[in-house]
């Protein structure tokens, strides 16, 4: 809104669908590099990157160069980070209490909270550190349409 | 490479054909980058586009020529179809937009320009003309289909609803819409098929005996409280059977009415029948297409629940309440299944609460009964009050408001999961209004059959005061045809089926007032008197007993097929009765939106809507048959009334199709239809579609079987590949002791088996033995399990030997290169338990 050629994080804040989200901030926060406050349409468009539709035959492609942005594997690392705050590339128990506080208020006590996020840890985790990985986290949402769902398409 | 290659064999045609492609290197180079598929979001690779422009130029130097060669043909061809792919791709391809439009724009030239010329010689301008004709076919049906969905009735109420309620509110609304167009079609088919004609083409009103109201009710046929009751003139009009005239053919178009009347009665029921089976079967290819997978509940719960598209605050709250609840929900099921209480206990109490609610059953269809005789007795009485003639309606329907919340409470004492629970409820409300239904049916066949009775005596009278009149007319004057009796002096039959049309249409109605009354009081008023009287009341209305209501979809859900049961019952009786659930459809869908949203909170319990949908369905089917056989019956076995409706004077209903085919067929078809009607021929064609039914069943089953196992393969697959990533140990010590003692022939066997059991084993290895760095064999682990697998199934071994020696291959080959073994290997089978023992 300012027009000045950076959006800073009202500006995301405007938008209704953000604003309500309880993930709204770790979202707009995926915007933002470290530790600023402006991102310029550079930065933008590379986060929005993640969201383009996956073609069929880019996967026979070169599997030797980086991975492009819009992978099912990226995508999914793009919702990794928006869980695990401290970047230590594990989601904690700690973690998941968070993101279930912000879904669903105060409606459910804390010990049932705790109680959930230890068995979703206990869903998921496969080697037994009480956290969950970025490998168990692909596992447990591989039947999830992850190409579609994650994808916007233009030209619609 | 090859896309490249094509290209210029492209550019190179283009050039053949002599035509200036003025902008043609521009053209190359986007074909070029159409080719190469980009990922990145730079722009194109300047060098790989030189190299492709110099071979293309070196390509170009082929010869020119005009005509068009047969692998030429095919090349464009195949040239032509790349394009026109690539034009139905376009979306999807991760581009910028000022690309995506140059490369559309190009392709729909190239295509436009090349395909009008694969036609050879004169069949050129046709083929081209044959194209565009195609083109214009697809534009059309395009926009035909988004006309048809624009033309979708109430789409947006639905979704506002939708948004507010959840997608189980909004199914209601859905379910009511498609009912509205079923029976839009049914009264089409009625009222253009029935009584357009009869009323256009037929003899007016007062006319016969059958048209006009008796003289003795003639004096209070205009008034309302007669015309409320559906007597007086709306009696003896085309809403009931009675109007209709027997005449084989009338007007000048020579419409035969009677057999007309009979093949739409008939279509009803088919027509209904082709629909609810066609939605059953797409519904059933929606909810197998979802997974079911049942092992990641509570993470997908956690990671997946949020709706981002959702913009409007109202409606997040809303989501973060359904989410909340479906946590609950969840921990429901958690604690079901670990609830470990006194069996005997529980046992008990459902008997108990089965037992009460059979006797609220047997009571409710024995008070209907009562009351059906009751009424009888009533309509031969003289001054019946407003109360004693409603009274059948009524009955049922305060029976159908208090019973389910009696169900309700008596079934707290079953103590179920509340999805079984709701499923009883539903189970229980069906057999309530089932009974009610039948009820209310035998009590009419009594009186169906007094009527007949009555209607020989009737018969009598008719006869000889018709004889009596001509008689005297004949004496009083000479002329050859008497005076005709004026209609309404006629003696009348009690015209049994016109009965029966009247108490279903009242039926009907006074079912249609209950249901807004109740609607209106029960939600609106209530919300009313909550919101405003909460100022001043001791304790908070809001929260505490009365509240806002719910919307309650499975009372709603019943209402509507109920109803639809009952309308298709007495449409062939009473013609009009369609048009009025017409009426009704429509207004209770503005109603009742209306009510949701202004008077209704949503849901605390989340209901899960998919699943649901066929079993809504399938009740309609259900309540389709139950509603087909007593028209059947009528229809088969009871003689129609001998002065009113279009079959009277004949012996059976049915016979109007033996005098159809008889008189207006030619006469090898009446022999085809006799000799159709043997049950020498019947017989055997039944027993072939008894025998196709089987067949189609066991082959479903067959492809359901198969489907399951192809679904255990691929997590077979995954949790191999997942266990060659991850290389770590989780086997059992104990069985690697078992290994040992085991022959190789036998491991290698079970491969496939015991890959199944590992899938099955691991999601319980919750904390795996961990083996530090050097773990065993990913294949040892899939092997441990097999041990048991081996032992327990013995008759596999055999079956998967020779394909199993074959899978196994690559496995003992991958461990081996990461970490050596001490010695040389000396054969697959044998090398596992040593590897094995190394890693302990």
């Amino acid at each position: 809104k300012g027009e000045n050629g950076t959006l800073s994080r009202e500006d995301f804040q405007r938008i209704p669908e953000l604003a309500i989200n309880p993930l709204g901030d770790r979202i707009i926060n995926a915007f933002f590099p470290e530790g600023e406050d402006q991102v310029n349409f550079r930065g933008f468009m590379r986060t929005l990157a993640h969201f383009r539709p996956i073609e069929d035959n880019e996967k026979s492609k070169d599997q030797n160069g980086p991975e492009p942005l819009n992978s099912r594997s990226n995508k999914l690392h793009f919702a990794f980070r928006l869980y695990d705050l401290d970047k230590d590339d594990k989601i904690s128990r700690d973690e998941l209490l968070q993101v279930l506080r912000m879904m669903v208020g105060v409606n459910i006590s804390d010990e049932q909270l705790g109680s959930i996020a230890d068995r979703t840890i206990q869903e998921a985790d496969q080697d037994g550190d009480s956290a969950i990985s970025f490998a168990e986290f692909v596992k447990v949402l591989e039947k999830v349409d992850v190409e579609q769902k994650m994808s916007i398409r233009f030209l619609h | 490479n090859s896309d490249g290659k094509k290209a210029g064999e492209e550019g190179s045609q283009q050039r053949e054909r002599g035509k200036k492609a003025p902008t043609k290197d521009q053209k190359e180079s986007e074909n070029k980058e159409k080719k190469t598929n980009k990922k990145a979001k730079e722009g194109e690779n300047k060098q790989k586009k030189d190299r492709r422009n110099s071979t293309t130029s070196a390509s170009s130097n082929s010869s020119d020529e005009e005509s068009l060669s047969e692998e030429e043909l095919a090349m464009l061809m195949e040239q032509v179809e790349q394009k026109k792919k690539l034009i139905s791709t376009m979306r999807n391809k991760p581009w910028r937009m000022v690309k995506k439009l140059s490369v559309l724009r190009e392709a729909q030239a190239f295509v436009e320009k090349f395909e009008g010329a694969l036609g050879k010689g004169k069949g050129k301008k046709f083929y081209a003309y044959k194209m565009m004709m195609a083109k214009k076919w697809v534009k059309f049906k395009r926009d035909f289909d988004n006309f048809k969905t624009q033309c979708i009735p109430w789409e947006m109420k639905i979704k506002e609803v939708e948004s507010h309620f959840g997608s189980s509110v909004a199914s209601y609304f859905i379910f009511l819409r498609w009912m509205y167009g079923m029976n839009l079609v049914l009264f089409g088919l009625i009222f253009g098929l029935v009584i357009i004609p009869e009323v256009l083409m037929g003899m007016p009103y007062g006319s016969m005996p059958r048209k006009t109201v008796p003289r003795a009710e003639q004096a209070t046929a205009m008034d309302f409280s007669v015309l409320w009751d559906f007597e007086g003139y709306i009696k003896y009009s085309a809403l009931f059977y009675g109007y209709y005239n027997n005449q084989r053919t009338i007007g000048w178009l020579k419409y035969r009415l009677p057999m007309a009347y009979f093949m739409v009665g008939i279509s009803v029921f088919g027509y209904s029948l082709m629909v609810v089976i066609r939605s059953m079967a797409r519904n059933a290819n929606e909810s197998t297409a979802d997974g079911d997978d049942d092992n990641f509940i509570f993470s997908w719960k956690m990671f997946t629940s949020w709706d981002y598209l959702i913009g409007n605050p109202e409606t997040a709250d809303n989501k973060f309440a359904s989410i909340t609840t479906s946590f609950k929900e969840s921990i429901v099921d958690e604690q079901e299944s670990n609830k470990d209480e006194n069996i005997h206990l529980r046992r008990f109490l459902r008997v108990l609460a089965n037992v009460l609610i059979i006797c609220c059953l047997c009571g409710s269809g024995y008070l209907i009964y009562f009351v059906v005789k009751r009424s009888q007795t009533f309509s031969k009485m003289q001054n019946v009050g407003w109360y004693e003639r409603n009274e059948v309606e009524i009955v049922m329907s305060l029976l159908g408001m208090f019973c389910p919340p009696l169900f309700e409470t008596i079934a707290a004492l079953e103590n179920y999961h509340p999805r079984i629970g709701l499923k009883w409820q539903l189970g229980r409300i069906f057999a309530l209004f089932l009974g009610n239904l039948y009820t209310f049916l035998l009590a009419l066949m009594d009186d169906v059959n007094e009527k007949l009775a009555e209607e020989d005596v009737v018969k009598n009278v008719t006869h000889w005061t018709l004889l009596g009149h001509h008689n005297s007319s004949a004496g009083n004057s000479s002329t050859a045809t008497p005076p005709p009796l004026d209609p309404a002096d006629v003696p009348r039959g009690p015209c049994w089926e016109t009965t029966v049309g009247i108490e279903f249409v009242r039926l009907t109605v006074s079912d249609i007032l209950v249901t807004y009354i109740t609607i209106l009081v029960g939600d609106f008023i209530r919300a009313c008197f909550v919101r405003f009287v909460n100022y001043c009341w001791c304790w908070d209305l809001e929260a505490g007993f009365p509240s806002y209501a719910e919307f309650d979809i499975s009372g709603n859900v019943l209402g509507l097929i109920f109803n639809q049961g009952m309308i298709w019952m007495g449409s062939f009786y009473a013609p009009g009765l369609v048009g009025i659930n017409v009426l009704r459809l429509l207004t209770s869908m503005y109603f009742q939106c209306w009510a949701v949203m202004s008077s209704n909170v949503p849901h605390e319990r989340v209901f899960k809507a998919s699943k649901s949908n066929n079993f809504y369905m399938g009740l309609l089917l259900l309540i389709l048959f139950l509603s087909l056989l007593p028209v059947a019956y009528t229809i088969m076995s009871l003689p129609p009334s001998f002065d009113c409706g279009p079959f009277s004077g004949k012996k059976r209903m049915y016979e109007v199709i033996q005098e159809t085919i008889e008189l207006d067929f030619p006469l090898f078809v009446a022999k085809i239809f006799s000799y159709v009607a043997n049950p020498g021929l019947i017989i055997p064609a039944i027993l072939l579609m008894v025998l196709a039914i089987y067949y189609l069943n066991a082959v479903a089953e067959a492809y359901q079987r198969a489907n399951a196992e192809l679904k255990k393969k691929m997590q077979m697959q995954r949790e191999e590949e997942k266990n060659k990533r991850n290389n770590k140990a989780s086997t059992n010590p104990m069985l690697q002791d078992l290994e040992d003692l085991l022959t190789p022939s036998t491991k290698s066997e079970s491969h496939p088996k015991e890959a199944e059991d590992e899938k099955r084993e691991s999601p319980n290895r919750t904390s795996p033995v961990g083996k530090g760095g050097k773990a065993a064999a990913p294949d040892s682990s899939p092997m441990t399990a097999g041990r048991r697998a081996a032992f327990t199934l013995p008759p596999h071994v055999f079956v998967t030997q020779p394909p199993s020696l074959g899978v196994r291959a690559p496995y003992p080959g991958q461990p081996r290169p990461r970490w050596h073994p001490p010695g040389p290997v000396p054969g697959r089978g044998r090398g596992q338990p040593h590897y094995s023992r190394a890693a302990q």
